[in-house]
């Protein structure tokens, strides 16, 4: 990775900074490595974390630093925003364009992966050598192939105001009692999406009802949808809507600047949210603890970082990849993202200790989260994801109950997967 | 239509009030910090002392350079419409040919095609042509909306201009071009600033084609700039509604340009009846 | 396309002496000074880029809807005949999102067509400050699809929006999830929004198109003691006539296609109530990556706005005879 020091490769590189890889990689092959002393190279990665308050900055930081330790590869943040993030980014690999390495979401990833627009990194990432966590990492092997290593893993707990909140919730009925309690005029109990406004948003917060109340969507291969436990657990979710404890409408931007502002006094929420919080305010007295639900089971944001397989430069994009997955860059992304994991065991510093007692909570359950898929059939998810969220919704607004709403889901659903 | 001057200026606040509101809550939400912001109290005028939210969206650095890069499509495509579809509303207007009627309707289709499905096309036309990532390509993508609408604008508006004026020059020995130069376009002149502002504005606030073509940040536009601030983690309300104000602003001064100079430059020269 | 016959159109400069009628025509018979080319050298630029990129995309579009294709690799076309517009006319919810689409049409253009109009008549007066006005008149449309959205999502917000409180103040309870999640008020915000976003537009056209009604007209129509909807009907609407037809044909195109206000605001909630024919493309382009599906939607949209033109000139037609 130190490269010789071409003077004048140098300046072109420093005067390339800006331009699209294309116009410089002309005349360079994509074959021989950085090592081997080839051109100057730009790659884009385009991930939604640049846009995260806080995190954003810390990880342009990281990017500079890499660019700066060599002279051959140039890593810049790709002009994606996060609204329309999936679309975009599917839309320019589907054309044989797009970035070169790109941060994505399960669903994302599983889309892309089965069009055969990730390449594959099977012999490329060694998994035991470089000691990535067995957990998470299973997802990213589909049929044998690594499409991917993880970038952040982020899992689910219960986010609590402190203040409000001196002893938190070891139960479910507590979790109840709490969120009762605590709504009075402008502060709720708790907060969670249920607009068709945030789809998305919606599909990730039942996530955790389902699993915490030992439900799935699929036992692997058959959709489960209609299974007792999955009802169960949205009829949790529909019970806290129905007794207001929410701020109903609201959407998540809007409540979690609340949560910020002391009016909202839990969410389930993943880690990556601690440093957005802090940096909302950096006054607020917040904690997190294990979600009290009757199954210690929870979501993951689980996010890859993949090679695109349009890529020209896939040697430059390894190389990257390869440094970030060292253990002093390990490190140092963890500090950055806040309370979520990273690819490899780490070792937490002090001062984060010290900034966020709870981190060793969120920590233990990197082995066991699960990804916010529809396990089994990823590529459907959503598709499948908008076929239940439509009726969770339709059951939180009281066209229907929860269990015929599930019914009518499994039906829609296995139209669609054909079963 | 004879209305009081004072019954008329009375309407006319209404009616600049209902239009204004909500941008000027832009700029009181702008300047609220949270505490008041989410509170069941109303918070009507803006604070004024906290005008350095707008510095800190400047000083982001890169709003300037997307709002010069949003400033270039617009133009661009403003210049490339009008310049293209002046003679084709001219075409339309005063001559009968072949394929008449086909083409006034192709100019009615290329309406009724949502960016969405135009974007894969377009994409794929646009990586052969080596045009991705590229400020003249969104130029060119912006302008095969905008041309139409011009042509159909400009097409009535020549409409209207008598031909006996056209003759008065053809029987001199003008050639169309004469015409079109001398007679036809002073004339419609406010027909031009107003398809000329419907150009601009609509590359201006164009996002699909903008998001979705280019790669580089340096080279975004602000629309896609405007997105950025909407975070997965978090939206600063305040910011996403200053850097908005910063991004209507330069859009307004153009249509006020346009106004003042552009029509009154080309009145300047009119016939006078 | 309304065949423009009366008058000075939009933009012609006032004083001008002829009368509004003119019937061109005899005029048109007569061939230019120039060759027979003359027509084709001026719109071929224009024709030739407009063939390119959009044409051939339409085309290809039109191609696509009979196709399975996915986002992720739009080369590989599976081709499936009517299968998609199969699917989509057998679906229930369809017909849903078609009346939800005709209202959202309808009631989006006549608002914004009626209140453009009744604008640029009232500036068109004389009033001091009037330069301002125009400009300040601007300010929806000037501002992008995507703050306009945010805006009224935040005044509509359900806990702390000013608009909220407003119609709590008044009486009208917007339910506890606010207004956007209101199955019965969430089409009228957008509604609403569209509208506020639309009226600047069209009163700068019509605006434009009011100054080639001739002044000496309207006087010596007014001098005669003709009332003022007299007035306006005989002169001022003669001229705006077809500026008026071609504005209100381009804002029902359009309306077909708005896609980003409500996409933002509500994305076709809640339940489904604001779901319109281009939120559905979209969704099924972009959500579930099914281009020939998208491709199909599309093509039933550019159905519907033909049909819409074609009944339009029908209409002008006839109102065309009255007068």
């Amino acid at each position: 990775m130190q490269a010789r020091p071409h003077h004048r490769v140098k300046a072109l590189a420093a005067l390339s900074l800006f331009s699209a890889s294309a116009l410089v990689l002309a005349g360079c092959s994509g074959e021989s490595g950085p090592s081997a002393g080839s051109e100057p190279v730009t790659i884009t990665f385009a991930a939604s974390t640049f846009g995260d308050p806080g995190r954003g900055e810390g990880l342009e930081a990281m990017l500079a630093d890499y660019n700066s330790s060599q002279d051959i590869v140039t890593v810049e943040p790709a002009s994606v925003p996060f609204p329309t993030f999936a679309q975009t980014v599917l839309t320019q690999m589907g054309a044989g364009s797009g970035p070169d390495l790109i941060r994505f979401n399960m669903a994302e990833f599983e889309s892309a992966a089965a069009a055969g627009l990730l390449e594959p990194l099977t012999d490329s990432i060694d998994a035991d050598e470089l000691g990535l966590i067995a957990g998470p990492d299973q997802y990213l092997i589909k049929d044998g192939e690594r499409y991917g290593v993880v970038f952040e893993n982020s899992n689910y707990g219960m986010f609590y105001n402190a203040d409000l909140i001196p002893n938190p919730p070891e139960t479910f009925e507590e979790f109840v009692q709490v969120a009762k309690d605590l709504t009075q005029g402008d502060t709720y109990g708790l907060a969670f999406r249920q607009t068709q406004a945030e789809e998305a948003g919606v599909w990730q917060d039942i996530q955790n009802f389902v699993l915490g109340f030992g439900g799935s969507w699929t036992d692997g291969d058959t959709l489960t949808i209609d299974s007792p436990e999955v009802i169960e657990g949205l009829e949790a979710f529909q019970m806290l809507y129905d007794l207001q404890v929410i701020p109903q409408g609201a959407d998540a931007a809007t409540f979690r600047q609340m949560f910020a502002n002391g009016l909202v006094g839990m969410e389930l929420n993943n880690g990556g949210y601690a440093t957005a919080t802090t940096a909302n305010n950096p006054d607020l007295n917040f904690s997190v603890a294990d979600i009290p639900f009757p199954v210690q089971s929870q979501g993951t944001l689980l996010t890859p970082m993949v090679m695109n397989v349009h890529s020209d430069h896939k040697e430059a994009v390894l190389d990257f990849m390869t440094w970030l997955l060292e253990p002093a860059q390990q490190s140092q992304l963890q500090e950055i993202l806040g309370a979520s994991s990273v690819a490899t065991e780490t070792e937490r510093s002090e001062a984060s200790l010290e900034l966020y007692p709870f981190l060793p909570v969120l920590d233990e359950m990197t082995e066991t989260g699960v990804p916010q898929l529809v396990l089994g059939y990823g590529p459907e998810t959503p598709e499948l994801r908008t076929i239940i969220v439509t009726q969770v919704l339709a059951a939180l607004q009281g066209q229907t109950d929860m269990a015929t709403a599930m019914e009518t889901a499994q039906q829609q659903a296995e139209e669609l997967v054909g079963q | 239509m004879r209305l009081g001057v004072s019954a008329r200026i009375v309407a006319v606040l209404i009616v600049l009030g209902l239009a204004t509101f909500p941008i000027y809550w832009m700029f009181v939400t702008a300047l609220t910090p949270d505490a008041q912001l989410y509170s069941s109290g109303v918070t009507l005028f803006p604070d004024l002392t906290r005008l350095s939210v707008f510095a800190e969206v400047l000083q982001n650095g890169e709003l300037v350079r997307w709002l010069i890069n949003s400033f270039i499509v617009a133009a661009g495509t403003t210049v490339l419409s009008i310049g293209l579809g002046i003679p084709l509303a001219y075409a339309l207007s005063r001559y009968r040919f072949r394929g008449q009627l086909v083409l006034v309707l192709a100019l009615l289709f290329t309406q009724m095609l949502p960016e969405a499905l135009l974007v894969v096309p377009l994409f794929a036309l646009f990586g052969q042509f080596d045009l991705l990532n590229t400020l003249q390509g969104l130029i060119l993508a912006n302008t095969a909306f905008a041309l139409p609408v011009v042509a159909l604008i400009l097409k009535g508006a020549i409409d209207g201009v008598p031909r006996e004026l056209d003759e008065a020059v053809r029987v001199d020995g003008g050639r169309p071009i004469t015409v079109l130069g001398r007679i036809i376009i002073p004339l419609i002149a406010p027909a031009i600033s107003a398809a000329a502002v419907i150009a601009f504005f609509s590359a201006w606030n164009e996002f699909v084609f903008a998001v979705t073509f280019v790669f580089d940040k340096t080279i975004q536009p602000a629309t896609v700039g405007l997105a950025g601030f909407i975070g997965e983690q978090n939206v600063s309300t305040q910011s996403i509604m200053a850097a908005s104000l910063l991004f209507t602003l330069p859009a307004i001064i153009f249509y006020m340009f346009v106004q003042r100079y552009v029509v009154s430059g080309m009145t300047s020269g009119a016939v006078k009846g | 396309m309304t065949r423009v016959h009366t008058g000075a159109a939009p933009g012609g400069a006032a004083p001008i002496p002829s009368p509004p009628r003119v019937t061109a025509t005899a005029k048109r018979r007569r061939r230019a000074a120039g060759s027979r080319w003359t027509p084709y050298l001026f719109l071929a630029p224009a024709a030739i880029y407009i063939l390119f990129f959009q044409m051939i995309p339409l085309v290809q579009e039109f191609r696509l809807s009979f196709t399975r294709t996915s986002l992720l690799n739009p080369t590989r076309n599976e081709w499936v005949g009517l299968d998609n517009y199969a699917a989509i006319f057998s679906d229930a919810e369809f017909q849903r999102t078609l009346l939800t689409t005709l209202v959202y049409v309808v009631i989006s253009v006549i608002g914004a067509v009626g209140l453009g109009l009744l604008v640029a008549l009232l500036l068109n007066g004389t009033f001091p400050g009037r330069t301002i006005a125009r400009s300040l008149i601007t300010i929806p449309w000037a501002a992008p699809g995507i703050a306009v959205a945010m805006i009224w999502i935040w005044m509509l917000n359900p806990q702390f929006g000013i608009l909220t409180k407003l119609l709590k103040a008044v009486g009208i309870d917007p339910g506890r999830s606010g207004v956007l999640d209101n199955p019965d008020l969430a089409l009228f915000a957008v509604l609403l929004t569209t509208v506020w976003q639309l009226v600047p537009f069209v009163s700068v056209v019509l605006l434009s198109a009011l100054q080639s009604v001739p002044k000496e007209l309207v006087e010596a129509a007014e001098v005669d003691g003709a009332g003022r909807w007299a007035v306006f009907r005989v002169v001022t609407w003669q001229v705006l006539r077809p500026t008026v037809g071609l504005v209100a044909v381009l804002m029902t195109i359009w309306a077909l296609r708005r896609f980003e206000i409500i996409w933002v605001m509500t994305r076709g909630g809640p339940l489904g109530n604001t779901r319109t024919l281009v939120i559905d493309l979209y969704s099924q382009a972009f959500e579930s990556q099914q281009l020939g599906s998208a491709a199909a939607i599309g093509m039933v949209g550019i159905a519907i706005s033909l049909i819409i033109i074609i009944g339009s000139r029908f209409v002008a037609r006839g109102a065309g005879k009255e007068s």
